[in-house]
């Protein structure tokens, strides 16, 4: 059947039904709005008092009904709502109604649609604007931490515009990404962390760059009910970000800032010069040795005596943080418009670090006619980030590991110590900016041809240009004239365009049963383009400072070494869904999707997916048993099972991936075949079978709301890269691995109090846990054929994704100093065997959360949100090299390992310092020396965010529409076991196996920002 | 209702257009090429082994890494100062983790998978099908006698060779492979470079040794045979490259590593400068002239490599460049062609595999040592009598090849033939030469995509 068909017959029974009309009759019409906004309420009930005559409000509200002639009272009744009696007049008739519940009537972003909370069968939490906007974030991700069952976000490491690991529900995914769909305005939009790989130490965070005051909302659909009309893209769940539409009224401006400094949330503490130089001393007696110990880079102990310098304070600053905001709204019944601009400037705590974000946003709705509306979503972003090295590649990495207090950061004369790692150097003399300049622009067209008919048809364009500057001061070239530094520029181009056109049609069929059909076909095609070889030469100054000079080099390059465009990475997706909702008298709901995707991802023999899922709900407060209760206000169970997919793997991994040799070799061509580029035709996504149950509530006066949810995901065909044999000579190689499957399974509780509810006085609490086990049920491979990007987790069969796989460290022989082992099967052991290692610990938390308060007087309000992690695992792999700082190593000495062994009866906590780590029996390397005593409890507990904050009285506002100030702080306070500094860990990540499996390993990372900000909000 | 069909046409027309564009589902990556289009015809083939030679020469294989493991394991150097897998491979504790080793074993086996998809390919060959064939298997055999050689205890550890050698790879698979015997692997081997002999030309593609030739499959297959402590067939086969007349000793012992200087490169990889510079990891380890290298040499082996003043020889070697340092100077070049094999080992190969046969083969072993020494020397002096007793000729190609090979991977291999030939502990750090730590161990990836696969002991030497 073609769609016009499918059209015809869908309309059938609605003129069938408004052909049955009786005889003396008159007819009611009008419109039903909500108290708080005047919005529409779609699906009220309308029916006459005392006949069985009825029907619902369509989506915008109106109604139309055929009432005896006798009748003279309507009652007009909606979920959510207290019901209400109207006289039947001569005209129109307006209903105002008003919530019982507010919660149960939000509208709700689901996939291709809104729904009312109360219509809602998925797993769908929203977070809105005025949460997302509570605390200065260097990413507007990060401010979703603990305000959402299930979702655990994991906040970015230090680094000023650094992006959070955002998991929900669990992670089912190795090599393939586990991050989640964004989708900002209907258009699915690029959030690979690894554009620029691992660069610097720190990788790319697209998300940066949006600006958190242009959202209206962010919706987290975690359930194949929800995520099912995503189909490949919808395992890992959606985030769909909504930005401000322009709303009725008159034009009114709002104007916001933030103002305030950033430092560290918890700083690693490292030994002065003195100790160190004691303690190498002790680890070369340790080992036996005789005279003076050695000292790294031939430094007398003279001089190391002398330096004693605190490279942590050297380096880092108190920033500035400075946030403005102007936002337009205006509304009437033709033109809506919605503008924002903002300009802010977040310095991190490590000197030179900063990202500043300008962005324009325009968003407008116009009426051409009554049945026909276009909609503009424009969004502008610029993000500079002032980058600063971290981790493995220097600056703060460097004070926490080969900087050691021995050396100077200048010599006698001024000029740069240099026999030895030099980060004051590094960040003074090597600068680094990254701009993203990102445009989204959407445009709409939504007609409506007949009643309850609506077709829309809209087109997206998400257009990046990136531009990486480096330059390297001939301080850091060590040449001797100013211009001969180094200046380099890395540019890519990120081309999203994809476009979707539904129909969306209502039916009900009776004053009991409600349709809702949409239909759909999306495109999107992604690009990125970039030069073939880097662009740079010898100057004074960098790039950004002489744009001209880079155009020319560029032009240059061109021609001299072809240095062309060319596409580093395409993909297209091809889809058609559908969606069915049906609801029987409010109580009952049924919702069926599907979709079928096609991906250039995928491979020949696998070009087509399909996705169905089906959600249901019963609303039990709705029933003629409960109507009126006065302890249950609302109650809601609901149940969905669907088949979603995750596709997000890099492009092009099914082709062979032969290339010609860019050069000759003995005069002739060559040809390379690529590793991991065999071609794998049967390449695909990963299924993941998804159910999801869960009981919604609202009790005692609608006082405590809240929702408990099961769910149990289960991922097959799992997306590996690694653990091909060696000696099979591919190389890694994508392809979707037989007997694998991953659970995820977990329970949500979220619940909210309203303890105090007066005019004047409001406090309130509220709060969400979730546990999810995770668990390998079906893997074939040995456990170390997947490793965290730098061999630190594992996969095996029967326990957590990314479990440490770790030899057991008992304690200290108090004899020799040496460290006690235990082998696989718990017997004491001296000698060190990488054979001993067993399951220690995961980085998956066994429950996480958040709770918060809030006491309301008057205008002041005091609120608080902490969140927390309970259980898991943190693995330090760079406390290996920090406890064994002292040897040939030559890195810093965290103080906490002070605790040691120094003579025979000591009983410590840490074996004896040694001038070689292979001095333990057994220890091949000081990087084969991962156990337990370096694996931490990852429970935390953290003041997320403390607001204090006056909203001024109308009566003093004199014109104003409203002023608020405020006082944030975030990050405030933190309590944890962890000794190693901040227990909140997002590493730089190699790649999506890195990301998925290590999340809490450590190595380097700069701990998160702690803030503490005055703000202003003035309306006007 | 004109609107309302305009719409609905509209709507099917984007139904219908995404639906027919399959095409749009198609997006190879730019750059790359099908099999279909890289072996369109012979020619890319012949392209693709070309590149063959590159993989060879690069850092991670023959162009250092190769070097690096053979001499960490043996007993010229300092130890005092490495770290990471460089101390443990040192140490002769190699364990299951460690990028050095498993980059070099993952490179071996990407040659070797590549000529077994030449070896596979071979239908669309037509005149350079035979030079095909030949590289495939020239490089193959190769590939499988230096990785038995690291990853194995050597040939004669067991009588009959049964003990576990490395895994073989005759053809394009994912699946995982189980370890053949050493006999196994070397028979393949052997079959490999025979065939290559037979198949290579006796000329090299532009002239220069750049590319195997049937040369370079003789010279294999007398180094494999001399590994075997198999001398009449070492004899035989260096006795052919020498006879070919193709090849010279260089007089300077400069030119080995130089950029086209030398003469005695039988098959070597090909400097092209800034645009492929061969022997990188080389120069990255030991190159000692413009600051301290890695590998610097243990005092012990100092003196006993410069202990005659007359040895040209003694050039090679420096404690002065690097003060306190006894360093290498032989790869002290910003660029150089890369010899993988040269006349120099094949003289000593005929000459001690000569002594070892004796009869008629004795007076060619005392002339080919007498060549070497005459040049280390500068003349005669210290030549070997016409009457030199065969025992006298082994231990003079011995010193010799310790002497004239340092640097570039010969050592631990000697340690563990002359071991297996005369059950000889030569090692000068103490170890036995069959101790398991002398041998490397198998990437751990082996065993987690195969559980049986049989890794090696680990240590137990010093």
């Amino acid at each position: 059947m073609n769609l016009k068909g499918l059209l015809k017959f869908l309309t059938l029974p609605l003129l069938f039904f408004s052909g049955m009309v009786f005889a003396q009759e008159k007819l009611a019409s009008g419109k039903v709005v909500d108290s708080r906004d005047n919005t529409p309420i779609a699906n009220a009930t309308i029916a006459v008092k005392g006949a069985t005559a009825a029907t619902a409000t369509t989506a915008d509200g109106s109604f139309q009904l055929r009432v005896p002639a006798t009748a003279t009272t309507l009652v007009v009744s909606s979920v959510g709502y207290s019901s209400k009696d109207v006289a039947i007049g001569s005209g129109p008739i307006q209903v105002t109604l008003e919530q019982t519940n507010a919660a149960l009537n939000e509208v709700v972003v689901v996939g291709y649609g809104t729904q009312r909370r109360r219509d809602v069968t998925g797993a769908i939490a929203k977070v809105n604007s005025e949460q997302l906007n509570s605390i200065p974030v260097p990413s507007f991700e990060a401010a979703l931490q603990g305000k959402a069952a299930g979702v655990q976000i994991i906040q970015g490491n230090g680094l000023a515009g650094s992006g959070s690991v955002v998991r929900i529900r669990g992670i089912g995914s190795i090599s393939a990404s586990g991050d989640p769909l964004y989708v900002v305005d209907g258009i699915p939009i690029i959030s690979d962390p690894f554009l620029r790989t691992n660069q610097g130490a720190m990788n790319q965070n697209p998300l940066a760059s949006i600006n958190p005051a242009d959202i209206e909302s962010v919706e987290i659909l975690k359930d194949a009910g929800a995520t099912g009309i995503y189909g490949s893209r919808g395992a890992n769940g959606v985030i769909l970000i909504t930005t401000k539409r322009g709303k009725n009224g008159k034009p009114t401006f709002n104007y916001a800032n933030k103002l305030g400094i950033s430092t560290y949330a918890n700083k690693p503490d490292f030994v002065n010069a003195a100790e160190w130089l004691q303690l190498r001393q002790e680890a070369w007696v340790n080992d036996g040795k005789t005279g003076l110990a050695d000292l790294p880079n031939g430094i007398t102990r003279a001089q190391a005596s002398q330096a004693n310098t605190d490279w942590w304070d050297e380096l880092t600053q108190i920033g500035f943080i400075n946030e403005h905001n102007l936002s337009m709204n205006q509304g009437n019944a033709k033109l809506k418009t919605f503008a924002n601009l903002s300009y802010s400037n977040n310095e991190g705590y490590i000197k030179s670090n900063a990202y500043q974000r300008i962005s324009a946003r325009l968003n407008v709705d116009y009426n051409i006619l009554k049945t026909l509306k276009v909609s503009l979503s424009s969004g502008y972003n610029r993000g500079v980030n002032k980058r600063v090295p971290a981790a493995w590649d220097g600056g703060i990495g460097d004070a926490m590991s080969g900087a050691l207090p021995i050396f100077p950061v200048y010599n006698a004369d001024g000029t740069y110590f240099t026999g030895n790692a030099n980060p004051v150097r590094r960040i003074n003399e090597t600068k680094r900016r990254e701009i993203d300049n990102r445009l989204i622009g959407g445009l709409s067209v939504e007609f409506q041809p007949i009643t309850n008919l609506f077709l829309k048809a809209s087109s997206s364009i998400e257009y990046t240009t990136a531009i990486d500057d480096q330059f390297e001061s001939y301080l850091w070239t060590r040449f001797s004239t100013p211009d001969s530094g180094y200046a380099k520029r890395f540019p890519y181009w990120g081309t999203n365009v994809s476009s979707t056109a539904t129909a969306n049609y209502l039916w009900n069929p009776g004053k009991e049963n409600r349709f809702n059909f949409l239909l759909g076909t999306e495109t999107q095609e992604y690009s990125r383009k970039s030069y073939t070889f880097e662009t740079g030469e010898y100057a004074a100054e960098p790039y950004w400072k002489h744009p001209e000079d880079y155009r020319e080099r560029r032009d240059s390059l061109k021609s001299a070494v072809a240095n062309n465009v060319s596409e580093q990475e395409a993909y297209t997706f091809n889809s058609f869904f559908g969606r069915v909702n049906y609801s029987y008298k409010d109580r009952y709901s049924l919702q069926l999707t599907a979709r079928v995707d096609g991906s250039s991802k995928f491979g020949a023999n696998n070009k087509h997916g399909f996705f169905p899922a089906a959600a249901a709900a019963w609303t039990i407060s709705e029933e003629d048993f409960l109507k009126g209760n006065k302890f249950i206000n609302f109650l809601k169970l609901r149940a969905s099972y669907g088949v979603v997919g995750n596709a997000n793997m890099p492009s092009g991994k099914y082709y062979a991936n032969y290339r010609n040799g860019g050069i000759n070799y003995n005069g002739d061509p060559t040809l390379y075949l690529n590793d991991g580029g065999y071609g794998n035709p049967d390449l695909k996504w990963e299924t993941m079978n998804n159910v999801d149950a869960a009981v919604e509530f609202a009790l005692f006066d609608n006082r405590l709301t809240g929702e408990v949810a099961y769910y149990n995901k289960q991922t097959t065909d799992l997306l590996l890269e690694p653990g091909v044999s060696n000696s099979a000579g591919t190389g890694k190689i994508f392809r979707n691995v037989p007997e694998s499957k991953i659970l995820n399974e977990g329970v949500e509780i979220s619940a909210n109090l309203k303890i105090v509810n007066t005019n004047d006085f409001k406090w309130s609490v509220g709060g969400n846990i979730a546990n999810n086990r995770n668990e390998v049920l079906e893997w074939s491979l040995g456990p170390d054929a997947v490793t965290g990007g730098t061999n630190d987790t594992r996969v095996v069969k029967g326990l957590p994704l990314g479990v440490n796989y770790l030899v057991r460290y008992y304690g200290v022989d108090p004899l020799d100093g040496n460290p006690i082992w235990l082998d696989r099967n718990g017997k004491q052991t001296k000698t060190y065997s990488l054979d001993h290692r067993v399951y220690a610990g995961s980085v998956m938390p066994d429950f996480i959360g958040g709770f918060n308060t809030s006491v309301e007087y008057k205008g002041l309000t005091l609120s608080t949100l902490f969140s927390f992690v309970i259980g898991g695992s943190i693995y330090e792999n760079s406390a290996k090299y920090q406890f064994a700082g002292v040897s040939k190593k030559f890195w810093n000495v965290r103080r906490d390992f002070l605790d040691r062994w120094t003579r025979p009866g000591d009983v410590s906590m840490y074996p004896r310092f040694v001038s070689d780590a292979t001095a333990f029996p057994g220890v091949s390397s000081e990087d084969q020396f991962n156990s337990t005593m370096f694996l931490r409890d990852a429970s935390y507990l953290r003041m997320r965010e403390l607001t204090l904050a006056y909203r001024f009285p109308a009566n003093v506002l004199k014109g104003l529409r409203n002023i608020r100030l405020f006082l944030t702080g975030s990050n405030l306070f933190t309590w944890s076991k962890y000794p190693g500094g901040d227990p909140e860990i997002t590493r730089d990540f190699e790649n999506s196996q890195d990301r998925n499996l290590s999340p809490n390993i450590t190595y380097l990372t700069a701990p998160s920002q702690k803030t503490v900000v005055f703000g202003l909000n003035v309306g006007f | 209702m004109k609107l309302n069909s305009k719409v609905i046409i509209i709507i099917l027309a984007v139904v219908f257009t995404t639906s027919a564009c399959n095409k749009f589902l198609e997006r190879p990556p730019e750059g790359q090429l099908t099999k279909e289009e890289a072996f369109a015809d012979e020619q890319g083939l012949i392209r693709f082994a070309n590149g063959i030679n590159t993989l060879l020469g690069d850092g991670v294989f023959m162009g250092g890494r190769h070097q690096i493991l053979n001499e960490l394991l043996a007993d010229h150097y300092r130890g005092d100062k490495f770290t990471g897998d460089y101390s443990e491979i040192y140490k002769r504790q190699n364990s299951y983790f460690g990028a050095t080793r498993d980059d070099y074993y993952n490179r071996a086996y990407q040659v070797i998978t590549r000529a077994n998809v030449i070896l596979e390919n071979l239908s669309i060959a037509s005149s350079a099908r035979p030079v095909l064939e030949g590289q495939a298997k020239f490089f193959r055999g190769i590939m499988h006698f230096e990785m038995v050689r690291m990853f194995a205890q050597p040939y004669g550890f067991t009588p009959d060779n049964s003990h576990p050698g490395v895994p073989i790879r005759t053809g394009v698979s994912l699946n995982s492979q189980e370890r053949a015997t050493v006999k196994e692997v070397y028979d393949i081997v052997i079959a490999d470079l025979k065939s290559a002999d037979s198949l290579l030309p006796t000329e090299p593609a532009g002239g220069k040794f750049y590319t195997p030739t049937k040369w370079a499959a003789k010279a294999y297959l007398a180094k494999v045979y001399f590994q075997m402590n198999s001398f009449p067939d070492a004899f035989s086969y260096a006795d052919q490259v020498i006879k070919s007349n193709k090849f010279q000793l260089d007089t300077s012992y400069n030119h080995r590593f130089s950029e086209g200087m030398s003469k005695e490169g039988i098959y070597v990889i090909q400097n092209q400068g800034s645009a492929y510079a061969p022997g990188s990891d080389l120069r990255g380890s030991f190159r000692s002239d413009q600051s301290p290298p890695g590998f610097t040499f243990t005092d012990q082996f100092y003196a006993v490599a410069t202990s005659k003043g007359s040895d040209k020889r003694k050039a090679w070697y420096s404690n002065t460049l690097q003060a306190g340092l006894n360093v290498l100077t032989k790869y002290n070049k910003a660029f150089f062609d890369l010899p993988i094999i040269h006349l120099t080992e094949i003289k000593l190969i005929r000459a001690e595999a000569g002594a070892e046969t004796g009869s008629a083969n004795l007076a060619v072993a005392i002339s080919d040592i007498n060549e070497i020494l005459t040049r280390a020397y500068g003349g005669p002096a210290q030549n070997l009598p016409a009457t030199a007793s065969a025992a006298a000729v082994i231990a003079a190609a011995r010193t010799e090849r310790e002497l004239e090979l340092v640097g570039e991977g010969n050592r631990v291999q000697e340690i563990k033939r002359i071991g297996v030939r005369s059950s000889q502990n030569l090692d000068r750090r103490g170890s036995p030469w069959n101790c398991p730590g002398f041998i490397l161990q198998f990437p751990k990836g082996e065993q987690d995509a195969n559980a049986s696969f049989q890794l090696n002991p680990e240590g137990n030497c010093f």
